[in-house]
């Protein structure tokens, strides 16, 4: 029998994960060139491309920074749903319900921004509340499992949106198609077209993950996810817990909804979503569970959804980019897997070995 | 040693279908069995008693194969044999059926039966397979449906899928850990019939057990382990369950006397800190497993609780420290009724809590030493001030803590699991014993541990009486339990037999009412 040459240890070290994800990275982009190469394409070219219209410019950062505000929410959104060990697959419902919340506050009340824009973001963030209450409740009080539940929610999410921007909110000023007319409010630009939902975006990040480690609300979510007997035991009310992180993250959602509807797109429209509240479970897989690791797995995510853009102006199939966005998480998923390996220190003389 | 003849019934100059000699293993710290000689012969029904961590189930694994002994030999029919796999040993007809089966849920019994078993024919139908099923079925008498799904089937029938799927492999030594554990009365009577069976066959069978009346009712000769070694081997006919109970906790008692208080230590509270009142539980089942149990407890004292494990401890334990609610009967803490069993109430009073599964339900391993350590004073300053977490105060306690306890930790902010299962459970003693301002209640705390650390958690124990807090204290260690109680109580069947002075006990009373027979039976003048 071979002696085993490799150990798996149950928790990996930050730094090897760190090291891992970037072989994996530079790994997904040689197979992606020597792929793009054969089909006829040139690999150097397109990556010159790809760099120049994402970090290599101004209009590249302005638009990276657009795709990483959502992502940021939803990403935190769901990290904050797994630190009490549960999983919000509904964000993009959420996301969807936050967004018709601000848009019918936008179209149905009259006033200045200063007063619309605040009860937008409140109506946002009740909006993607209200789409995970039953979820929630369901969760808390039956034990229902929520990623059956939080995910269903989602179909319906996206087709209200449908009816609505095809029916009663239809646009009949330019006529648009499956929109809405232009909001007459938006977040105020900060740089270039970036809003200034991008940095409370980030502020709300960080401060997440403050609430979560500093905090005794933090400190019972994360005993409660970890262990919920041991919750138990500690005397933790375990159920208004699980209601209140919920709730927290449909909010999160509901929030990253509204800033896309009032900062970047301007009108609610059926598909806007973007399959942002999906990407928003890849940045927490990529965060492993701490909220301050959504910032550069947002970015990363931006950065593969930006490329992807840049790609489709070069005659590539969006499933092409759908499968390079795979490929480059699949590897990741492989170096975090191979980071918990660590090469065992053989005890037996190697005369031995048969 | 007790080398045995062929005994009646058995064929002179037959060897024993298994023999071990001289069995050791070992495990980091711990000698998991030591110099186990075990002879089981044809046609006998064999139990292994012992407390939990006796080596039963070490012992069980050595024989089939899961674990290789580090001393000793095991003996087949006169032949010697190392097994390096489970597969080697059911080769050479051992089989063993877990307490937790092994069972794929969404196979049918048929598919379950053949599922990695070398002589399943290469291509086979579900009703080639169903018949064959049907026929092993009948050959052994325990009836089965060969086509159900194995979920659908209740806890025994899938326990006789398991013993089928080891007799159609042709075991001649069926080895079962706690097989009555999940059954219904009627579903044991059946499985005792059918092991009766079998034994008629000339087959052999061990059975792990806890349930001393079910021991007697089924085996022909009982082996009882201690601390990893054997005792002695016993007929049954010659046993009553008393003098197991007796033999299965008390070694050769050294008594010491640690009831004696020092210089200024609290005296004995005259009105009790907390009190059970005719309390009762009944769980999903329906069975009651706390029968109106009443006590009280006071400062300065320590009570102890002995018994067979799975008596009722567990729900004591829980009820005392609020994660279970009574069924019927009151509990009052300072005189004042209880209205629902929240264990936060418990920790505000002053109840601290070594559970018997700490490391399951008194940690949350993957999170850091530092936030397990705060685990119950995180509420409360200077770790929990205006609703904030400070991580650094919580820090300082964590170290603290671990000083106390005497563990080296190399890094507060690892997961706990990292560390050895003997240092979680002293940093989880300690930290109970911080916050038992009024009762500890201590289930089985010394579990686990070496004799060192054994003295070290007694002693925390009596310097608690010593500063005026009520102790209640779970042992299967008679040893340990006379050496530091005040007064102890008997678990039977969730009832509590008979709360008796300690000074004044002797194993045999304690003996007599582990087993279930009544103290007024036994020693008047002893009880209450």
């Amino acid at each position: 029998m071979a002696a085993r040459a490799f150990q798996r240890l149950p928790s990996a070290p930050a730094g090897r994960i760190l090291v891992l994800r970037l072989v994996a990275i530079v790994l997904s982009l040689f197979i992606i060139a020597g792929v793009l190469a054969l089909s006829g394409h040139s690999p150097v070219t397109l990556a010159e491309l790809i760099l120049r219209s994402t970090l290599g410019s101004r209009f590249g950062l302005e638009d990276l920074a657009l795709f990483m505000c959502p992502l940021l929410l939803t990403g935190a959104a769901v990290t904050v749903c797994g630190t009490i060990g549960l999983w919000n697959i509904g964000a993009e419902g959420q996301f969807y319900a936050g967004a018709i919340a601000a848009t019918g506050v936008a179209l149905g009340l009259h006033g200045p921004a200063f007063v619309l824009l605040p009860v937008m973001t409140i109506a946002g963030i009740l909006g993607g509340m209200a789409w995970i209450t039953v979820p929630t409740l369901a969760r808390a009080y039956a034990g229902v499992n929520e990623i059956i539940t939080t995910l269903l929610l989602n179909f319906i999410a996206s087709l209200l949106t449908y009816y609505l921007t095809t029916g009663p909110w239809r646009d009949r000023i330019s006529g648009a198609q499956v929109s809405t007319q232009r909001l007459p409010v938006a977040i105020p630009e900060m740089w270039g077209i970036v809003h200034w939902g991008f940095p409370v975006a980030i502020v709300i990040v960080i401060a997440l993950a403050l609430v979560l480690s500093r905090t005794r609300w933090g400190y019972e979510i994360r005993i409660g996810g970890a262990n919920p007997e041991a919750a138990r035991y500690a005397g933790i009310p375990v159920r208004l817990r699980i209601i209140s992180v919920m709730l927290l993250s449909g909010g999160l959602a509901g929030l990253a909804g509204m800033f896309e509807v009032a900062g970047t797109v301007h009108r609610l429209q059926g598909g806007m979503a973007n399959n942002f509240g999906y990407l928003g479970i890849v940045v927490a897989v990529l965060a492993r569970g701490s909220c301050l690791n959504v910032i550069p797995a947002a970015l990363l995510m931006a950065l593969i959804l930006d490329s992807g853009i840049v790609m489709q102006t070069q005659q590539l199939s969006a499933s092409v980019v759908l499968a390079i966005t795979g490929l480059i998480l699949f590897m990741i998923a492989i170096g975090d897997e191979l980071a918990h390996y660590r090469p065992v220190a053989s005890t037996t003389p190697k005369g031995k070995a048969s | 040693m007790n080398k045995q003849s062929t005994p009646p019934g058995v064929a002179p100059g037959t060897p024993p279908v298994l023999q071990l000699r001289g069995i050791g293993k070992f495990f980091p710290g711990v000698i998991a069995n030591k110099d186990v000689d075990l002879d089981v012969w044809p046609g006998e029904i064999h139990a292994l008693l012992g407390e939990n961590g006796a080596g039963k189930s070490t012992l069980m694994n050595v024989v089939t194969g899961i674990y290789q002994p580090e001393e000793g030999e095991i003996i087949l029919d006169g032949y010697g044999q190392t097994f390096t796999s489970p597969q080697e040993a059911i080769r050479a007809g051992i089989g063993m059926v877990h307490q937790h089966f092994k069972l794929v849920q969404a196979f049918t019994v048929a598919e379950n039966i053949h599922l990695g078993w070398d002589e399943a024919p290469r291509i086979a139908s579900p009703a080639v397979m169903e018949a064959r099923t049907r026929e092993i079925s009948e050959r052994f008498g325990f009836p089965v449906r060969p086509d159900a799904r194995v979920c659908d089937l209740s806890a025994g029938e899938q326990q006789r899928v398991e013993i089928l799927r080891v007799l159609a492999r042709k075991a001649r030594l069926l080895i079962m850990d706690e097989p009555t554990a999940v059954l219904t009365p009627e579903e044991t009577g059946e499985l005792f019939r059918a092991l009766k069976a079998f034994r008629a066959q000339g087959n052999a069978v061990i059975i792990i057990s806890h349930k001393l009346d079910e021991v007697m009712e089924i085996s022909d000769r009982v082996s009882i382990l201690r601390g990893g070694r054997k005792i002695g081997t016993f007929n049954t006919a010659d046993c009553n369950p008393s003098m197991l109970a007796a033999t299965m906790v008390g070694r050769d008692i050294v008594r010491r006397n640690m009831r004696a208080r020092p210089e200024g230590a609290a005296p004995i509270a005259p009105d009790p800190v907390m009190q059970l009142r005719n309390v009762s539980v009944r769980d999903d089942r329906g069975v009651d497993t706390l029968r109106d149990v009443s006590l009280d407890l006071h400062g300065g004292e320590i009570l102890g609780i002995a018994g067979v494990a799975g008596n009722g401890q567990r729900e004591l334990t829980h009820v005392l420290t609020g994660l279970m609610a009574r069924t019927s009967g009151e509990i009052l803490l300072d005189g004042n009724l209880v209205e629902r069993a929240d264990p936060a109430l418990f920790v505000q009073a002053g109840v601290g809590h070594i559970p018997e599964d700490r490391l399951r339900s008194a940690l949350a391993p993957s999170l850091s030493v530092t936030t397990n350590m705060a685990l119950r004073e995180y509420p409360y300053p200077p770790i929990g001030t205006h609703g904030l977490y400070d991580a650094q105060a919580a820090g300082v306690l964590a170290g603290d803590i671990a000083e106390l306890a005497q563990v080296t930790i190399p890094d507060f902010a690892m997961p706990i699991r990292n560390l050895s299962g003997g240092n979680q459970q002293r940093l989880v003693a300690r930290r109970e014993i911080r916050i038992a301002s009024r009762v500890l209640v201590a289930a089985y705390p010394a579990r686990g541990l070496d004799i060192g650390a054994i003295a070290t958690m007694l002693g925390y124990l009596t310097d608690l009486r010593d500063q005026g807090v009520a102790v209640v204290f779970i042992s299967e260690d008679l040893e340990d339990l006379l050496n530091v109680s005040d007064r102890i109580g008997v678990m039977f069947h969730g009832r509590l037999m008979s709360v008796i002075d300690a000074e004044a006990a002797d194993m045999a009373t304690i003996g007599l009412l582990m087993g279930g027979r009544d103290a007024a039976d036994t020693q008047p003048g002893a009880t209450q």
